[in-house]
């Protein structure tokens, strides 16, 4: 009882996700900083806002309706958590099971759909029309996404995200069978995070803040926590299926190896982030179903011929 | 879908400066918008009625904070005019360098809100890095890195020497380097190109019915530049190239404004080559005789045109200022009909703003 | 291949500016270099002024303000809030007496320095 309580609560948990997240979210602002020859924030910056955050005003416009804008993330935030749950981190999973593949993928789909509620919910014209790309947009990147992500299943021989992550001690890490799979996983990654270049549902210009424009207060604190929380779960999954990680002898080297993994997909992220300008969403559109889906079914296709 | 009314403005992380558009959308498609301006009017015009001319020369400086130093060029040629005085030629000259030098850092700063519009937050910090190479040059000219106060009414108020001729060689030789960079990587980058080509085209009939100026109609294929067509000194002894393009879109205005940067940066060093020797101002008379004067010079957003009539006295009697975003601003409701609404970043920002030029 | 190596400019920047140090200036932590013309204070040489009052003349911003009583009593009044550091009185001034220095003004915290008295020969 006590150690399910603490692996809920602790590790790999509640706080160890949200201090990953805080992390996480320090490193993606650094770097960008660096890459754009400024200094950037100190690393207990994303723990001031959100303190700072959460100490402010909470309004919401009057037609809104404040019980379920208040929901929403609170939602979101659970459904990252538990997802997160299911992820071997350093090859520590209490809860792994067959199957659990496909319940991660539906659960890291929650937050997405709740934003488009967020913006519908929260009556504004900004947040509307946010709501509405953020919608166009899942269509887009969700569908190769899964395509590309049954690739390593098939490889592994489950579903489930612990076997998958042991299959590759023996077969070598997946990437190299399919580094085509891996980018692809990439792009959905950060057209799920919502980041540049698959920032639209956010971007500034066109619409100021998307659905979260007449968010403040304790209610977008939870929603940045989910977006940071969401993008560490991404890495862990992505480094899991691609990379494989082996329980070496020493386990401070173990751990190291798993961070460094999940460092390299989050500088990944960071310089796609630095060097793309943002699409349009037709072009998104174009893009997704011209583009990525036969990618991904070619991916699939060589994958399952080389499982036969 | 139905119609719905997006307000832009007048706070808006788009604008820089307050401007109020109301834009009908329906879907992802503008349907038509219009536009309100006003927001930033001073009076300029009837404050410049009650100062003499010594002290209009500030108020002037102040109208815009991009181009201030061509505003302050054309107010003291409208007054030389008037009193009939020439100023000395190694003042045209320094008066020349610190309006290419604004061209270049009014350039800049708008290529780097372009590539902010379109998600580029990377270019835009490394172009707003090069435009802080142009202010420094002219911070260690003039003291100031916006509002410079070079010019005095018979010339200018500062000198160059040896070594400023060494520092500014030096920092345009880095700068050149760079601004070829820039056009690469517009070029080049495939999701800028397609955010840019073929967005709101304009036909050079619609141009110049409107009375457009400026690198917008140089853009659609108007070839005409104050500095070339109607020259003042010392453009009118240095050869230089206009730049134009005949697409009309907003890739077109990106390509001759960055265009134009490089050719402002070769301005600059053949004006440092041909520098002449001399003193740099003269004294004038406090009272300016009666006489009205019309004067036109190329502001970096186009044709800048000064009216000035003078009573006798120490204080103008009207003073008259047309700047070249008012008539850029009135083609906007044109542009926005026909447009995604994820385009109206781009086509605000090819207009290249600057409303306090606008509204006075 | 040109276009690929066009294509790179930007790469070749990200990698440029994470490898050289930030340009940005932590002020007041970092040092800031102001050039010597920069407009700055507003600086009297008493000796020099003879309270003509050509440099309140020619100032836009009537920053400046001569209270004369006669020709050896007067008393120069020098605004900061309104000034515009323009230089317009350095250069009206026919005895280099009135100049702009280095120094950055700064904030001030009692409502009596908003007037800062340049020169009082008043008895």
């Amino acid at each position: 009882m006590i150690r399910s309580l603490f692996y809920l609560f602790v590790f790999p948990g509640f706080i160890f996700q949200i201090i990953c997240g805080l992390t996480f979210e320090w490193i993606d602002r650094k770097l960008l900083a660096r890459f754009q020859r400024r200094v950037g924030p100190p690393w207990y910056q994303p723990l001031a806002d959100l303190i700072k955050l959460f100490s402010k005003e909470d309004l919401l416009p009057e037609r809104a309706n404040d019980a379920v804008a208040a929901l929403l993330p609170l939602i979101s935030l659970s459904a990252v958590l538990t997802a997160g749950l299911y992820i071997p981190v350093a090859g520590f999973s209490p809860y792994s099971f067959e199957g659990d593949l496909i319940v991660v993928i539906f659960l890291m789909s929650v937050p997405t759909l709740a934003y488009y509620l967020a913006g519908i919910v929260s009556v504004g014209i900004y947040s509307i029309l946010g709501g509405g790309r953020s919608l166009l947009q899942f269509f887009s990147y969700e569908v190769p996404l899964l395509i590309t992500l049954s690739g390593p299943a098939i490889l592994g021989g489950s579903w489930s995200v612990a076997e998958i992550m042991h299959a590759q001690v023996e077969l070598g890490p997946f990437i190299i069978y399919q580094p085509l799979g891996f980018i692809l996983a990439v792009v959905g990654l950060i057209g799920k995070l919502k980041r540049d270049p698959l920032d639209i549902p956010k971007a500034t210009s066109e619409v100021v803040g998307g659905s979260l424009t007449e968010f403040s207060g304790v209610k977008l604190g939870i929603w940045h926590l989910v977006m940071n929380v969401q993008a560490v779960v991404g890495i862990f999954l992505l480094v899991d299926l691609y990379f494989g990680w082996t329980k070496l002898a020493n386990p401070l080297t173990s751990v190291s190896i798993f961070i460094i993994e999940s460092l390299i997909i989050a500088f990944t992220l960071s310089v796609t982030s630095a060097i793309f300008a943002r699409l349009r969403i037709d072009q998104l559109a174009g893009l997704g179903w011209k583009v990525l889906v036969p990618l991904a079914l070619l991916q699939l296709g060589f994958v399952i011929l080389m499982g036969v | 879908m139905d119609k719905i009314s997006i307000p832009i403005g007048p706070q808006h992380p788009l604008l820089k400066e307050p401007l109020s558009m109301k834009i009908d959308i329906s879907g992802e498609k503008v349907l038509g918008g219009s536009l309100r301006l006003g927001y930033v009017h001073r009076g300029i015009e009837r404050l410049a009625q009650q100062r003499t001319y010594v002290q209009d020369l500030y108020l002037i400086e102040r109208i815009c904070g991009i181009c201030s130093h061509i505003h302050t060029t054309t107010f003291c040629r409208a007054v030389e005019a008037l009193l009939g005085i020439e100023i000395p030629p190694r003042a045209q000259y320094i008066r020349g360098l610190m309006c290419e030098l604004e061209r270049i850092h009014s350039h800049l700063l708008w290529l780097g809100i372009i590539a902010k519009h379109i998600g580029l937050d990377t270019i835009f910090m490394h172009t707003w890095h090069d435009r802080e190479m142009s202010l420094d040059i002219m911070e260690e000219i003039s003291g100031g890195r916006v509002l410079h106060a070079v010019n005095q009414i018979g010339g200018v108020r500062i000198d160059l020497d040896q070594e400023h001729y060494e520092m500014i060689r030096r920092i345009l030789k880095k700068l050149h380097s760079q601004v070829e960079g820039l056009l690469d990587v517009f070029e080049t980058e495939p999701a800028a190109m397609a955010r840019t080509k073929g967005v709101a085209p304009l036909s050079t009939e619609l141009i110049k019915s409107y009375g457009v100026v400026g690198p917008i109609a140089r853009a659609s294929g108007v070839n005409f530049d104050i500095r070339r067509d109607d020259p003042y000194p010392p453009y009118d002894q240095i050869d230089f190239k206009v730049i134009t393009h005949s697409g009309g879109d907003a890739w077109a205005r990106t390509f001759v404004r960055v265009e134009e940067t490089r050719e402002s940066v070769n301005l600059c060093e053949s004006i440092l080559d041909n520098m002449p020797d001399g003193e740099v101002s003269v004294r004038v008379p406090r009272r300016v005789p009666e006489g009205e004067v019309i004067v036109r010079s190329e502001a970096p957003r186009g044709e800048l045109f000064y009216y000035l009539r003078s009573d006798g006295s120490d204080k103008p009697a009207r003073l008259k200022v047309r700047t070249p975003t008012l008539s850029a601003l009135s083609l906007l409701p044109i542009q926005l009909s026909a447009i995604n609404v994820a385009d109206i970043p781009v086509v605000l920002a090819g207009v290249d703003l600057c409303v306090a030029c606008a509204d006075r | 291949m040109d276009r690929i190596k066009k294509r790179l400019t930007i790469l070749n920047a990200v990698i440029e500016a994470i490898t050289n140090p930030p340009e940005t200036v932590d002020y007041p932590f970092g040092e800031l270099k102001l050039p010597d013309v920069f407009r700055g204070a507003i600086v009297i040489n008493p000796e020099k002024c003879s309270g003509c009052g050509l440099c309140v003349r020619d100032c836009p911003a009537d920053a400046l303000v001569l209270n004369k009583e006669s020709r050896e009593e007067y008393t120069l009044l020098h605004y900061p809030a309104r000034c515009a550091y323009c230089g317009q009185c350095e250069d009206s001034c026919r005895r280099g007496a009135i100049s702009l220095s280095n120094n950055l003004v700064s904030a001030i915290n009692k409502k009596g320095d908003l007037v800062v008295v340049l020169k009082d020969c008043q008895t």
